[in-house]
């Protein structure tokens, strides 16, 4: 271990925290801003720290704050008070260990040393994500019974079986995958990503794949608890189903680990279908060859899409006085703008300039995958919140029917399919 | 490594004793949960990454999942669990009686030849390796297991079906 190598370590586990519990908050003003959208209202907007709002974004840290100190209550009728506080730690920690596989970048090679870019460096991949996401559910079981009351043990039940039948399809889905990318590391499984079909398509897993890709899709919203599949919540029936009886962080950790939930959801399907950490035709090799370039256009385009985005925010965050908190908001973020702009396009010249040799070249790649794969996961997240806010609840024997009936046999043929083309074409 | 090892060996075996001693049904699948991932942590430890996660996929994500779905489901009450009134006394005299076995087996076990063990090579029970050894070398008894599950299969769905009349 030298110094490089725990810098490394330290910057994956950084990355990995923040992917996960640091786009906590933002999911959740994304929720409610989007859910705001669709509802075709504003979504909380007004929660500032010295009139720096960032468009709601403070709400959540607001909203963080309540949930920490508020009391701790609990209802007499509960008798086993140590698994009542244990089920949502089992929720959250499972949810947080399902992001630690999660490739954020490809291999990244100083030097002689090779590092995996990832939370805990195990090539487990695939089946790490099943074996904890499947052991979230004991904690939604677990509160539920332990809570005493017949919604919260309805809801329960409700998850457990919703989860034991929404696995099997996942299961078998991620089975063609697998089939197809000939290996379950991540990284093996994100670079076959990375090359092209017939010369000008990106291979994705949803070119490659797209019905394992809508069958997993769909199953992952079930493990997550996420409408149209959240019966365990249910809340016009249930109350607030398996979470009723919370209160405080105790149910911060529930909230808090579904939203982790979800990230890491949405984080294994943009890695196996929607190319991990590569931009569509530019793959490691092509961004190391020509990082010059890269970082050409990087100097041109950052400073256009900034240039863009504070006319939108001119347009849309003023008052007609001008001393508003809105109009010295935005002049202030103005100035953040192009301060980061500046310092931007010096860094990038120097670099352009001096040369920046074959590691930098390769950290360079790194960081440009890190913010590639980010975008991509916030894009999926948006889906899965997009999603919940315009579809309804499924019925609990709909439910059923859906996973067993349509996707499990779905996801059996297309396995078949996948193993005989596999055969006959080579893969 | 040893510490770990003691480590997970205790929970393995302090969750089977709760398993067998506690009255409620879910605290019981619940300590078969806590040996369960106790095993799948002694299976990595001997470096069968696949084992491992099979043994918490399968048993830990699915099979025990199953149980708790049952046990509540059937939502036994407090009153109508089995009173167990001699409990202490059957675990005391079970002991006792078990005490020469025990003996017996660890005479067994410091009476074996000592062998020289080797490190197992790279690449030791990862899935390539797992699968290959399965599919050359032992591929009939893989087929007849299949056959075997594939008959159970069809026997649950039998029971499971409503009698058309």
């Amino acid at each position: 271990m030298n110094s490089i190598s725990v810098t490394v370590v330290i910057i994956n586990i950084i990355l990995a925290v923040l992917f996960s519990l640091g786009a906590a908050p933002i999911l959740v003003w994304i929720e409610r801003r989007v859910a705001g959208f669709i509802q075709d209202r504003m979504g909380p907007n007004r929660c500032h720290i010295k009139g720096i709002r960032l468009g709601g974004i403070i709400q959540s840290f607001a909203d963080m704050l309540k949930l920490v100190f508020k009391e701790d209550f609990e209802a007499n009728g509960i008798k086993q008070s140590f698994f009542f506080s244990l089920a949502p730690v089992i929720v959250f920690c499972s949810a947080f260990l399902t992001f630690m596989v999660m490739p954020f970048a490809d291999d990244l090679k100083i030097g002689e040393q090779v590092f995996r870019m990832q939370g805990l460096p195990i090539d487990l991949g695939v089946l790490w994500f099943l074996a904890f996401a499947g052991l979230s559910v004991y904690g939604i079981m677990l509160g539920g019974w332990a809570s005493n009351n017949k919604y919260s043990l309805l809801g329960s039940m409700r998850a457990g079986a919703q989860v034991i039948s929404y696995e099997a399809a996942m299961g078998l889905s991620l089975v063609s995958v697998l089939i197809t990318y000939g290996s379950i590391h991540l990284v093996d499984i994100v670079n076959f990503q990375g090359q092209l079909l017939f010369g000008f398509i990106p291979a994705w897993g949803i070119v490659v794949q797209p019905l394992a890709a809508l069958i997993f899709i769909i199953t992952a919203f079930a493990e997550a608890n996420r409408t149209p599949f959240d019966i365990a919540e249910g809340e016009s029936e249930l109350v607030g189903g398996f979470h009723t009886e919370y209160s405080a962080m105790r149910f911060g950790l529930f909230f808090v680990g579904e939203y982790v939930a979800m990230s890491a959801s949405s984080a294994l399907i943009v890695t196996l279908f929607l190319g991990g950490y590569h931009l569509p035709w530019l793959n490691t090799h092509f961004l190391q060859q020509n990082i010059s370039w890269v970082f050409v256009f990087l100097m041109i385009a950052i400073p256009c899409v900034s240039y863009i985005f504070s006319q939108w925010m001119f347009k849309n965050n003023r008052w007609l006085e001008v001393d508003n908190i809105r109009n010295r908001e935005s002049k202030l973020l103005f100035k953040i703008i192009v301060g980061i702009n500046v310092l931007i396009i010096v860094g990038l010249g120097l670099f352009l300039a001096f040369g920046i040799g074959e590691n930098g070249t390769n950290i360079a790649t790194a960081m440009i995958q890190v913010v590639t794969f980010a975008v991509k996961l916030m894009l999926m997240n948006f889906i899965f919140v997009w999603v919940r806010w315009t579809l309804p609840r499924f019925r609990y024997d709909q439910l059923q029917d859906l996973g067993w009936k349509i996707l499990m046999p779905l996801a059996i043929a297309n396995i078949v399919l996948t193993a005989t083309i596999v055969v006959v074409f080579g893969a | 490594m040893d510490i770990i090892f003691l480590l997970l060996s205790f929970f393995a075996i302090l969750g089977a004793v709760c398993m067998v001693l506690s009255h409620q049904p879910v605290h019981s699948a619940l300590s078969l949960i806590l040996t369960i991932i106790a095993l799948a942590g002694l299976f990595a430890l001997l470096s069968a990454s696949f084992l491992f996660m099979v043994q918490i996929i399968v048993y830990a994500g699915a099979i025990i999942t199953l149980f708790i779905f049952i046990i509540m489901f059937l939502n036994v009450k407090e009153a109508n669990l089995p009173k167990e009134p001699n409990k202490n006394m059957t675990l005391f005299f079970g002991i006792i009686g078990l005490l020469p076995l025990n003996y017996l087996i660890l005479k067994a076990l410091y009476m074996m030849p000592s062998k020289q063990l080797v490190l197992a090579h790279d690449g030791f029970g990862d899935i390539k390796n797992l699968g290959m050894e399965l599919f050359e070398k032992w591929l009939l008894p893989f087929e007849l297991i299949s056959i075997l599950l594939l008959v159970a299969l069809i026997g649950a769905v039998v029971y499971g079906r409503k009698e058309e009349v």
